[in-house]
């Protein structure tokens, strides 16, 4: 694994921002990957051994993704939102887990372990860097059963709401009154209201994007506000 | 796991743990200790001591009882120049310097360790001159049994850096002495910064090599600073031309001794303005007129930690200010007071 320094400087570039949670997650991931014995987690032979689950969607979190490479889209990092500092770190091959907690004590010490440092950001920053993983961290050793359905590969499950005709990809479904749903159609969604409209330019593909933005650029800066507007059906 | 009995029910079991008497400015310890078979004799005594009821300890193999969570937390402790007194007592350990010399505590160490729920650590304020087989601090876990992680992980974090509590011996340094100032140089007063700085460096068990007089004279301050180097000198003091005054010229002339670091001014009354400069490693300290008149003054706090091997800066002086200010007391009991406590 690379030094923390240099996995702290590519973590904020990615994230957007040096902050101490860069710091906290930087280091939670070096210490949850060190305990499940994947020292190179993004190197392609480790790179399909490991899972991460993050328990909050703050800026530790990008820093934990960044250093374990584990990927939203790969299957590889899972966002449970217990709204909890903690990360869970899965050797898939050994089967090991362990669950790393940011301990609120941290921020309590910040002043002993950063005396002098001015501002509170900055405080944070520097005491994070300097505390002892024993002081910054508690850890429990998990077990965490891994369903079929949610290791990364290919998609092994689909199945078809039976009420919007939407498919549903890795068991996501729900079985309710021997009916095979989706879950918003089963149990509500995060959206409401949903009505299907149709909007501008909606024969746009990539090939025709080259012509259309000629195109564009050869009007007058006012007419392009008419073409964005989305007509009400 | 934890059983409660009533004391009559308790002969021929073991106790769980020391039980304390207290007679009010007669005695205080263990009236009886941990393991002692309780007998019919006990009985009596031990409800004398309010004990109606008894612990009957059945420890998991995931817990610890108080006297070995309390050895663990203060080996744990325990740095260089430090040790555990022995076996527990009413549960607690006292942790002891091995040596003379000034206590160091870790204090971000020694407030994530006493952070952890269910332990605790209380110490004499750091850089407190100490002798050997004095008591520096005490340790104890609170409960009676408890689980062993937190234990480990305030062990873990009392062994960051070698160990919370250190005992640092203070060096042997060959001083050399420089009373600046035209009326001591020109004669027009006799000195009397030599004989008090002298009494402070020999009770720490230093030694003066030479005292030189200056005049305020940059040049020749600079050429004596020059001359105490050559002469083997691992430790400079310097008193007089500290101040504002045109003629208070010490510190330039510390520069044209060849300072490569100067920290001037401490946040210390008294002792505003003193100052820490360097040669290389070579430390040179700056003795404002405040120390003529005060028994107590900076120097008393940062001569002995130039003394143990530390590198005085600017922070270390700033941060000396929360409890640097001397009451003035009619008669000094320092060390035996706040002064200097704060950082």
């Amino acid at each position: 694994m690379k030094a923390f320094e240099e996995l702290l400087a590519s973590s904020a570039k990615a994230h957007g921002h040096l902050c101490p949670g860069q710091a906290v997650g930087v280091r939670m991931a070096m210490l949850g990957c060190r305990l499940i014995g994947l020292h190179e987690p993004t190197e392609h032979s480790q790179i399909k051994k490991l899972l991460v689950y993050v328990e909050m969607d703050r800026c530790a979190a990008d820093a934990v993704a960044h250093v374990t490479g584990a990927k939203l889209g790969r299957r590889s990092l899972k966002f449970t939102d217990y709204g909890i500092m903690a990360a869970t770190f899965v050797n898939l091959e050994t089967g090991a887990a362990f669950r790393v907690i940011s301990t609120e004590d941290a921020r309590d010490l910040v002043a002993h372990y950063a005396p002098g440092v001015r501002g509170k950001a900055a405080q944070q920053l520097e005491a994070y860097q300097r505390m002892p993983d024993s002081v910054l961290f508690r850890v429990q050793k998990v077990r965490v059963p891994v369903e079929d359905s949610d290791l990364p590969g290919p998609t092994r499950y689909k199945a078809v709401c039976s009420r919007c005709g939407q498919v549903v990809r890795d068991s996501r479904e729900v079985v309710a009154a021997g009916e095979i749903l989706c879950k918003p159609c089963a149990q509500g969604a995060y959206f409401q209201d949903a009505r299907e409209i149709t909007w501008p330019e909606m024969n746009w593909t990539p090939a025709s994007a080259r012509v259309s933005h000629e195109s564009l650029r050869r009007q007058e800066p006012g007419t392009l506000h008419a073409h964005a507007e989305i007509p009400s059906h | 796991m934890i059983k409660k009995i009533k004391v009559q029910d308790a002969v021929g079991t073991k106790l769980a743990h020391d039980i304390t008497e207290i007679r009010p400015g007669e005695f205080k310890g263990p009236a009886f200790r941990k393991d002692h078979t309780v007998c019919d004799g006990d009985i009596c005594h031990l409800q004398r001591l309010g004990k109606d009821h008894l612990y009957v300890l059945d420890i998991e193999q995931d817990e610890i009882h108080e006297n070995d969570a309390a050895l663990i937390l203060g080996e744990a402790l325990s740095g260089e120049g430090v040790r555990c007194e022995g076996s527990p007592k009413e549960g607690k350990v006292r942790l002891l310097a091995d040596r003379d010399g000034l206590l160091m505590v870790d204090t971000a160490a020694l407030a994530a360790f006493n952070m952890v729920e269910e332990v605790m650590c209380a110490t004499l304020h750091r850089y407190t001159l100490v002798k050997a087989g004095e008591m520096v601090a005490a340790t104890r876990a609170i409960p009676l049994v408890m689980k062993r992680v937190p234990i480990e992980r305030a062990a873990a974090i009392a062994k960051q850096n070698g160990g919370a509590l250190s005992v640092k011996p203070l060096r042997k340094a060959k001083v050399g002495l420089i009373i600046t100032g035209n009326e001591v140089y020109h004669g027009r007063i006799q000195d009397r910064f030599g004989p008090i700085l002298t009494e402070k460096i020999t009770a720490l068990g230093s030694e003066v090599m030479g005292v030189d007089f200056a005049a305020d004279d940059s040049e020749m301050i600079g050429k004596a600073i020059r001359s105490h180097l050559s002469k083997g000198c691992d430790l400079l003091l310097l008193s007089g031309g500290m101040s504002v005054d045109p003629d208070d010229v010490t510190r330039h002339g510390i520069r044209l001794g060849g300072a490569t670091e100067v920290h001037y001014g401490s946040a210390v009354l008294p002792g505003a303005m003193f100052l820490v400069a360097y040669i290389g490693d070579f430390p040179i300290l700056g003795v404002p007129a405040c120390a003529l008149y005060h028994k107590t003054t900076i120097l008393d706090l940062v001569l002995p930690r130039i003394l143990a091997g530390e590198h005085v800066t600017r922070a270390e002086l700033a941060f000396l200010g929360h409890g640097g200010l001397c009451r003035d007391c009619e008669e000094c009991i320092y060390p035996h007071c706040p002064f200097g406590k704060g950082s």
